[in-house]
């Protein structure tokens, strides 16, 4: 499974010069299909889908509604079985794994940011983080705790519920949950979704410094152009394929 | 912390939470007032009985231990055969006879002379011993409940009887009678229900129970002493099962309306549930989280039952004073784990509903 690619690596992190290296995909999907059923009639959403994320790496999938992006993003995180092909999620293959293997690499290995923020409204803002640390099975880690929350700039906003946070604020808890575990690659269903334009900037503001600062391997589906210049690639899908790969600078 | 999750998901819809308590609060206190009544009704008829005094009872062949449901009187002539055994003191006849007007209760035909004889006699409140065919004693609590006072004329199996002593509570019945008179009533002429016996020693009882059950081979004779021990739910007939049709109609109450509440709660959860999968919750752990808070709610429902029992133990006694209602920690313990064992099952399908949803169908929903 071994490719040689060229990415930017983030150490410096003020490194502008690109380095050679090999590298193992953190995600790669081979010939992946999805197909839905509506009553007796089968619904491809994804035909064939050839897709690698390198470690660090910050990619951004465009394409227009029903293309496939959304089921693009629960296979590979393993919220859907794929119906045909195969997903690697650091070495793990998906498509070979149970239910439960792959409940427990999701656990390990996977956060999501969802458009509609998803947070548990009977938990404050802390309590929506710190189920995900339980979940984890590790156990409350104030440290780590700390230092995501400053620098999403929710610890003054942690005591509250999901209603009593504007959407912004509840967007970046809901980062906060999906990066508290320290997992290989964040998937972000189209995050600023819901958001007006400037707390979209904050968002991505955020998942950019996530990228930069931390390493993190991030994948978003967008619709809107404008997010895609914080990342490092873009990707555009049409018909469930994938149609092109090309830097964003 | 999921101590926390669950603790603030009880409360998120208050009112779903309080009928669910309420059932199982109602679940609860029909078991135990159920049993409690059952169970109170018999052990206390039981005291009164072993409070007559005499030493050995014989009823006639077909009779049941619970002596309000005794049939088939026996001669009277059979008390004289009793009296020249060895070791009798004295023999009293009784015609006991159930009345269900005005109340439940056993009004006991005596013979006043053979009654005190083994009985040592009543101790008195106000008034005085039978003496004519139409005197009416009452005990204390009778009194009470009925509002009768001596020279009070009362309407008892269609007679009209006179009050003519309140009585100290514990011989027997609440109410008594003269025998001819009550033979009479109930057309069982010469015939009684029990014998009682009062042996010229405590410590003779087993043999005058020897010596009667070869004289009297078929009748069933038994020591008074040891009554209390056989007025159980478990001897008399069908009681058991109604008891337990109580407890199976309580239990399925509790059952319905927690798989109801559940149901709809693992419904209005459903994005939720797709969001612990997304952060890599397993089947176990929501399944886990829905029986912790079902149990949750039990624990709070069994405490309002508790205290709903005491409450409607107190309302029946106020309106019912002869009425007994044991209450007993054996039956609130019982109670409890009936609920709780009934709750889990009501809550176990739409936990299993909640962790085999479909993660992304979860997170769609709307």
């Amino acid at each position: 499974m071994g490719i040689t690619v060229k990415i930017r690596t983030h150490q410096p992190f003020d490194s502008t010069e690109p380095n050679l290296h090999t590298v193992e995909p953190i995600l790669r999907t081979e010939n992946l299909w999805k197909l839905y059923h509506a009553g007796k009639v089968e619904v491809p959403a994804l035909r064939g889908v050839n897709f690698d994320v390198l470690p660090g790496e910050s990619v951004a999938v465009m394409g227009p509604s029903g293309c496939g992006k959304s089921s693009l993003l629960y296979v590979i995180g393993g919220l859907a079985q794929a119906s045909r092909g195969r997903v690697f999620v650091d070495g793990n293959d998906l498509s070979a794994m149970s239910d439960p293997e792959r409940t427990k690499l999701r656990r390990h290995k996977i956060g999501f940011v969802f458009q509609r923020f998803n947070l548990l409204p009977t938990l404050t803002a802390k309590g929506n983080i710190a189920i995900a640390q339980y979940i984890h099975g590790d156990g409350f880690d104030p440290h780590r705790f700390e230092v995501v929350t400053r620098m999403l700039g929710i610890e003054e906003r942690l005591h509250h519920r999901p209603a009593e946070l504007s959407g912004g604020e509840q967007q970046r808890v809901a980062i906060a949950r999906a990066i508290i575990n320290e997992p290989k690659i964040l998937l972000a269903d189209e995050p600023t979704g819901n958001l007006d334009t400037k707390n979209s900037e904050i968002v991505l503001e955020m998942l950019r410094r996530l990228n930069k600062d931390l390493g993190q391997t991030i994948v978003m589906i967008t619709h809107n152009p404008e997010a895609t210049t914080y990342f490092d690639r873009v990707v555009h899908m049409r018909d469930g394929v994938i149609v092109d790969g090309i830097p964003a600078d | 912390m999921m101590g926390e999750f669950v603790f603030r998901n009880l409360f998120h819809r208050p009112v779903r939470t309080l009928i669910g308590v309420l059932a199982i609060a109602v679940e609860v206190t029909l078991v135990v007032t159920i049993v409690g009544l059952t169970s109170g009704m018999l052990q206390e008829t039981a005291k009164r009985i072993e409070g007559i005094g005499a030493d050995v009872m014989m009823q006639s062949p077909s009779a049941q231990i619970f002596l309000a449901f005794s049939g088939s009187p026996m001669p009277i002539k059979i008390a004289d055969k009793i009296a020249e055994l060895k070791y009798v003191r004295a023999v009293a006849p009784a015609l006991l006879q159930f009345n269900s007007t005005g109340g439940v209760e056993v009004v006991y035909g005596i013979d006043p002379d053979s009654f005190r004889a083994v009985s040592s006699g009543f101790v008195f409140h106000q008034g005085r011993d039978i003496q004519g065919p139409d005197d009416l004693l009452v005990d204390d609590w009778a009194a009470k409940a009925k509002h009768l006072k001596v020279g009070d004329t009362y309407n008892l199996l269609n007679h009209d009887w006179h009050v003519v002593g309140i009585v100290e509570h514990g011989k027997g019945a609440r109410l008594f009678v003269p025998i001819t008179t009550l033979q009479d009533l109930v057309g069982a002429h010469d015939k009684a229900s029990i014998f009682l016996v009062k042996c010229t020693r405590p410590e003779h009882a087993d043999d005058v129970i020897e010596e009667m059950k070869a004289t009297f081979p078929t009748y069933p004779v038994r020591p008074l002493k040891d009554f209390m021990t056989l007025m159980t739910s478990t001897n008399i007939p069908a009681l058991q099962t109604f008891i337990n049709s109580m407890i199976a109609l309580a239990v399925s109450i509790g059952l319905l309306v927690i798989f109801l509440t559940m149901y709809t709660t693992v419904l209005e959860r459903t994005r939720d549930i797709g969001v612990l999968k997304s952060l890599g919750a397993g089947k176990l752990l929501i399944v886990r989280s829905l029986l912790t808070e079902t149990t949750l709610l039990c624990f709070f429902g069994i405490a309002a039952g508790i205290g709903l029992s005491y409450l409607v133990r107190a309302g029946f006694l106020a309106l019912f004073p002869t009425l007994s209602i044991l209450i007993t920690p054996e039956w609130l313990i019982r109670a409890a784990c009936i609920s709780l064992v009934g709750a889990v099952l009501g809550a176990s399908y739409p936990a299993w509903l909640a962790s085999r949803k479909d993660p992304v169908e979860a997170l769609t929903y709307d």
